[in-house]
């Protein structure tokens, strides 16, 4: 107790706690949904311990870096391989995490008014680390990352004016070689993730403002039902944390191929292109939708590019002043083909885009765009239909 | 109830994502390997004859010792490495194990016409057609008796591997100098530490059993390695390629256990907050 005082005759500690976790005060009506965002802020955290001990035996040059990883952190360091597997599972499960935060803020509406800010923050936070996870996976410089890396950057090529120039400015060099590894390896390390950090406390804050939406999308009473955040809230966090570790643990020691890919412990090869390259899953959909569009490149990466920025403007193609999901039965017809659809393209972008699974690939594409035309259609209907109500 | 629904559906959504990015997708990807074939039925020669090791082995010194030494008995190619490695661009192997590694049939085709029964034209070994059947059939009966009855996975890796490729890892050296095997092979062959990870079983399989089936115009040729021997030396590359597995697999229970427990414990705790709710 001693402790607590002094600290909190410098530091306003007990104000501090009473302002951010106990007047915080949550809806009753959430399910584990909203769970997702603190299971969030734990995966980072483990990622970047994770990461910070790979750090310490990783080295960042093309000639040492698949060793140094395969040899050195996988057989020869105490645990080494236990960090590994973590971090490469956790790269890929914070994704799985992050796109059920994402579609659970669709669904209930979270990213209505009052709430836009924390939608593009959370955008912002996506975009983050989706670029976290590009730069750390050409970091083992194996095979897939070396051709995933060349793949993609080869996009930015088609970029109007600058793009040839651009291309050579991400690689530092003509074809991605150590000058991309070790420029990588800078922002992976310390720029993106200090980001991150710095987003996500704009994104907490925030939702501290304006408070968590909740299932019937209606906001609360404040001083009548809430319950406090701390010890109320975390109480049933830690359990979904704990279940959620039991899954991840389970995936980081027994079923961990889908995020540590075999062509991977292959050396990177510039004169072998593999017979397959296909990005991790979590940008498959992306991809696919970038294949989508067969019959024209350029189509393609116009679609690519519309599809990782549409996300951002739902406050705005969705004015239905209904916020939550589940009183929206359009809507609802329209999140699940959305979800599905999302589903289809993500297998698809595995799968050799030939024959007919080219033509799906163009069908899902074209669905996965229908989503955000019908949101401003389908707001519009449910407008019409409240004022009917009205008169 | 309600919540137990939401996890259901994305406990489902994920299963089939899952199914459909790894086993379907590599399936469709990797999959139509072809099936590997232990008894190499395409070689024509059949042997019907037994043999004798006494005359082997003096067919053994008098066709094959100049360049193949037979350590098990002592027997010293009359040619050393070195000098070999620059008439043929590869280190003759030894030929002590070399009747326990590979299938007999093929052993037999292999010494009638190795460039055919390895499907390399390149392959440095000429054909032995001053032999009679009977003789060869007697030189492998001899390679029979010198050869170890049990062998790891290890030394086959040594005898029927590492003349040409590299296994880093092991700190083993490809006997033959990288220079020479590019002459030979047009390209220096891939180092084996890591192949027990980077590819599967059915791959790696289906590739040593036949290359040219698997990776048209790959300048590795056939060896014709026993379904035993084929076995064996794979789980090996698997062992050696993921040295920790037994580590994980035993720490994993602890690490799951822990968490388990960790579930009922913040499942209590959770209860015991949430009552005094509603």
């Amino acid at each position: 107790m001693r402790l607590i005082d002094w600290l909190d005759e410098r530091l306003e500690i007990r104000k501090l706690i009473k302002v951010t976790l106990i007047d915080y005060k949550v809806p009753k009506n959430i399910n584990f949904l909203w769970s997702f965002g603190m299971l969030l802020v734990l995966m980072f955290a483990i990622l970047f311990i994770s990461g910070l001990f790979l750090l310490m035996y990783y080295k960042p040059d093309s000639n040492l870096a698949f060793d140094s990883v395969n040899k050195t952190i996988m057989m020869d360091v105490s645990f080494g391989w236990l960090f590994r597997h973590v971090h490469a599972v956790g790269a890929s499960i914070v994704f799985l995490l992050l796109y059920i935060h994402i579609a659970r803020g669709i669904f209930y509406g979270s990213y209505k008014p009052p709430r836009e800010v924390v939608w593009i923050t959370g955008y912002i936070l996506f975009v983050l680390f989706s670029a976290t996870a590009f730069t750390g996976y050409l970091l083992p410089w194996g095979q897939m990352s070396y051709w995933a890396a060349q793949t993609i950057t080869t996009l930015f090529e088609k970029i109007p004016f600058i793009g040839p120039d651009l291309v050579i400015w991400i690689r530092g060099d003509y074809a991605v070689a150590d000058a991309t590894l070790t420029r990588f390896f800078a922002l992976h390390v310390v720029f993106l993730p200090v980001l991150i950090m710095i987003v996500m406390a704009i994104h907490l804050y925030s939702v501290r403002v304006v408070g968590s939406n909740n299932e019937d999308g209606k906001p609360i009473d404040k001083k009548k039902e809430g319950v406090p955040f701390w010890p109320v809230f975390m109480s049933k966090e830690f359990f979904v944390m704990t279940v959620f570790l039991l899954f991840f643990f389970f995936l980081v020691f027994y079923k961990f191929d889908f995020a540590m890919d075999r062509v991977n412990f292959e050396p990177a090869n510039p004169l072998q292109t593999p017979t397959h390259i296909y990005p991790e899953w979590y940008f498959l959909a992306y991809y696919e939708v970038l294949r989508g569009f067969f019959f024209s490149q350029n189509l393609g990466l116009i679609a690519f590019a519309l599809s990782m920025v549409l996300i951002l403007f739902l406050p705005w193609l969705d004015k239905s002043p209904i916020v939550s999901g589940k009183n929206r039965p359009l809507f609802q017809i329209a999140f699940w083909i959305f979800i599905l659809d999302f589903l289809v393209l993500t297998v698809l972008g595995k799968l050799p885009p030939t024959g007919l699974y080219a033509w799906i690939g163009l069908i899902a594409s074209l669905i996965f765009f229908g989503f955000f035309i019908s949101l401003p259609i389908i707001a519009k209907i449910e407008k019409k239909q409240l004022e009917g109500e009205k008169k | 109830m309600k919540e137990l629904k939401i996890f259901l559906i994305i406990v489902g959504l994920v299963l089939v994502g899952y199914y459909g990015i790894e086993p379907f997708a590599h399936h469709e990807m990797y999959g139509g390997l072809p099936k590997p074939d232990f008894n190499y039925l395409d070689l024509k020669y059949d042997i019907d004859i037994k043999g004798n090791p006494q005359n082997g082995e003096n067919l053994f010194k008098q066709n094959c010792q100049s360049c193949h030494s037979l350590k098990t008995k002592n027997l010293k190619a009359m040619m050393d490495e070195n000098t070999a490695m620059q008439a043929f661009n590869v280190v003759p192997p030894d030929l002590s194990n070399i009747a326990a590694i590979v299938e007999k049939h093929f052993l037999f085709n292999f010494i009638k016409n190795p460039q055919n029964a390895t499907k390399n034209p390149k392959f440095a070994m000429p054909p032995m057609s001053q032999l009679s059947d009977q003789q060869i059939v007697d030189i492998i009966a001899f390679l029979e008796k010198t050869a170890k009855k049990e062998i790891t996975g290890e030394k086959i890796l040594e005898d029927a591997c590492t003349r040409c490729h590299s296994v880093k890892y092991q700190k083993i050296k490809a006997f033959t100098h990288p220079e020479n095997l590019k002459k030979y092979l047009g390209k220096v062959p891939p180092d084996l530490s890591l192949k027990g990870r980077s590819k599967t079983k059915e791959y790696l399989e289906a590739f040593i059993n036949n290359p040219q089936a698997v990776l048209p115009g790959t300048s590795m040729p056939r060896l014709g390695l026993k379904k035993e021997s084929t076995e064996k030396v794979i789980t090996y590359l698997q062992e050696i390629s993921d040295p920790h597995k037994e580590e994980r697999n035993k720490i994993g229970l602890w690490v799951l256990g822990y968490m388990l427990i960790g579930v009922f414990l913040t499942y209590a705790w959770k209860k015991k907050v949430w009552q005094k709710i509603k």
